[in-house]
């Protein structure tokens, strides 16, 4: 054929399989291989990054969670504890009022059965006295020599004097 | 520029030949080779240009794509500026191309392949956009005078675009056609491989229809990588290039310089439209280069019958 664009040359053909081979080695080693490692590398760090930043989310979440809980837990033990002891200081104030009733009740009715003894004693001793008086009085009178009329005005004098005052039993 | 080269060669006393004209601003040149070499079995291995310039464009990447790299690495985890837009590619083919077709388990295996088709492939097609040669021919028609005989001067001819030339494409398509062997045997060994290119199961006269058809399929695939990537390499230069013809074919016609400079604004704005539209078909071809042969090197990986 005569037209030069279409004219078979093996050699050129060679020539270009030759130089895109070189080409392809050399570009492999010093080019694209440690650029394709390279982004490789990047590609997985970038991914393991994402992935540890999910991880700590969730792992935030998690604790989050966790704190809330703790402090619900918290609110609600304290709650118990003050209505527990709101109650036992009632209970306790409830108890005490109740002791220091039974307490006084229980010295006024001794007090009121001392009074009674004390009372019923000092009678009693007043009543003594007084029989003993009247004993003295009686010997007394015995003792001198009373005139009849005497002896009627004195024991009428006596028994008035009994009278006027206060009576045993 | 091209206006300039295709003046100092044609545009002077004797008539404009629009053909030989384009056919000389894309032809490999065979006839007249840079450094003659001797024959090897008959294969001629001399520096035409296009071999200089796979050369050219081969060092070219290796220089700008392990200098970006380079620098990349040493930036730490977050790159700036080329080192960005690198990455920005490499993670493109290598997700979009690459991983979908060969799956995760191949991805660092094809992936450094893919890339630098990708990466040889674009830079070739762009580089013949940029009309280098045509203004060194300027510089020489004005500063070097070099002469005829030296390699300076026999370096300037020829067409720019490695891409535009089937030898070179076919070349990068054996390529593909050997990864793709090499991609069966390394997933499934070499024997299972050839086992694989045909569905199991069937009468045993089924196979003698299906074997050749695919064998026919397994050339075409890089046969029709070869002339897809030439064809539109070369249709897009010569769409340019006759546009800018217009100019001399003017001045020819109507025998009046007046005539081409008139016509001239025409072709530059057409000739800059279709650049644009190259930009664009540069990149859609090393893309559809690439994405096939991860296409067909997935295909022997995942087979499906």
């Amino acid at each position: 054929m005569d037209n030069p664009l279409v004219q078979v040359n093996p050699g050129l053909a060679i020539w270009a399989i030759v130089v895109f081979l070189v080409l392809l080695f050399l570009l492999r080693k010093f080019a694209w291989g440690p650029l394709l490692r390279f982004l490789e590398a990047r590609e997985e760090k970038i991914s393991k990054s994402l992935d540890d930043a999910r991880k700590a989310q969730e792992e935030l979440e998690r604790l989050n969670r966790e704190s809330a809980d703790i402090l619900r837990k918290a609110h609600a033990e304290a709650e118990a504890i003050v209505s527990k002891s709101y109650a036992e200081a009632e209970k306790l104030r409830e108890e005490m009022k109740q002791k220091a009733r039974a307490d006084a009740d229980a010295i006024i009715r001794d007090a009121k059965s001392q009074i009674e003894t004390e009372t019923g004693k000092a009678l009693r001793q007043i009543r003594s006295e007084i029989a003993d008086m009247s004993v003295m009085i009686a010997s007394k009178l015995i003792q001198r020599n009373f005139t009849k009329e005497d002896n009627s005005e004195l024991i009428e004098e006596t028994l008035k004097q009994i009278e006027s005052g206060p009576r045993p039993n | 520029m091209w206006m300039s080269a295709a003046a100092q060669e044609h545009g002077g006393s004797e008539g404009f030949n629009a053909g030989e004209t384009i056919i000389g601003h894309i032809a490999d040149t065979v006839e007249h080779p840079i450094i003659h070499l001797p024959k090897i079995f008959g294969i001629d291995f001399s520096i035409t240009k296009h071999v200089f310039m796979l050369f050219f464009v081969a060092i070219l990447v290796f220089t700008i794509v392990t200098w970006i790299v380079r620098r990349y690495l040493k930036q730490g985890p977050v790159p700036t500026g080329a080192g960005n837009a690198l990455e920005f590619v490499v993670l493109w083919v290598r997700d979009t191309i690459v991983q979908p077709n060969v799956g995760q388990k191949w991805v660092n295996t094809w992936a450094p392949l893919i890339l630098t088709f990708f990466a040889f492939i674009f830079t070739a097609n762009l580089i013949g956009l940029v009309p280098i040669f045509e203004t060194l021919t300027l510089l020489n028609h004005w500063v070097f005078h070099a002469g005829p005989d030296t390699a300076f001067y026999r370096l300037l001819h020829g067409g720019t675009t490695v891409t535009a030339n089937f030898n070179v494409t076919a070349g990068l398509a054996l390529v593909t056609f050997f990864a793709i062997i090499v991609a069966g045997s390394k997933a499934h060994g070499f024997l299972q491989h050839w086992k694989n290119t045909v569905p199991p199961g069937f009468a045993w006269p089924i196979y003698i229809i299906l074997i050749p058809i695919e064998i026919l399929g397994m050339l075409v695939k890089p046969f029709a990588l070869t002339m897809r990537l030439a064809a539109n390499m070369t249709g897009g230069h010569i769409a340019i290039l006759a546009v800018i013809s217009l100019v001399f074919l003017f001045t020819g016609m109507f025998q009046t310089p007046w005539a081409g400079i008139g016509v001239a604004p025409v072709s530059v704005i057409l000739a800059v439209g279709i650049s644009l539209l190259e930009l664009i078909v540069v990149l859609v071809q090393a893309y559809v280069f690439t994405l096939l042969s991860a296409v067909f090197i997935g295909m022997v990986i995942h087979v499906h019958h």
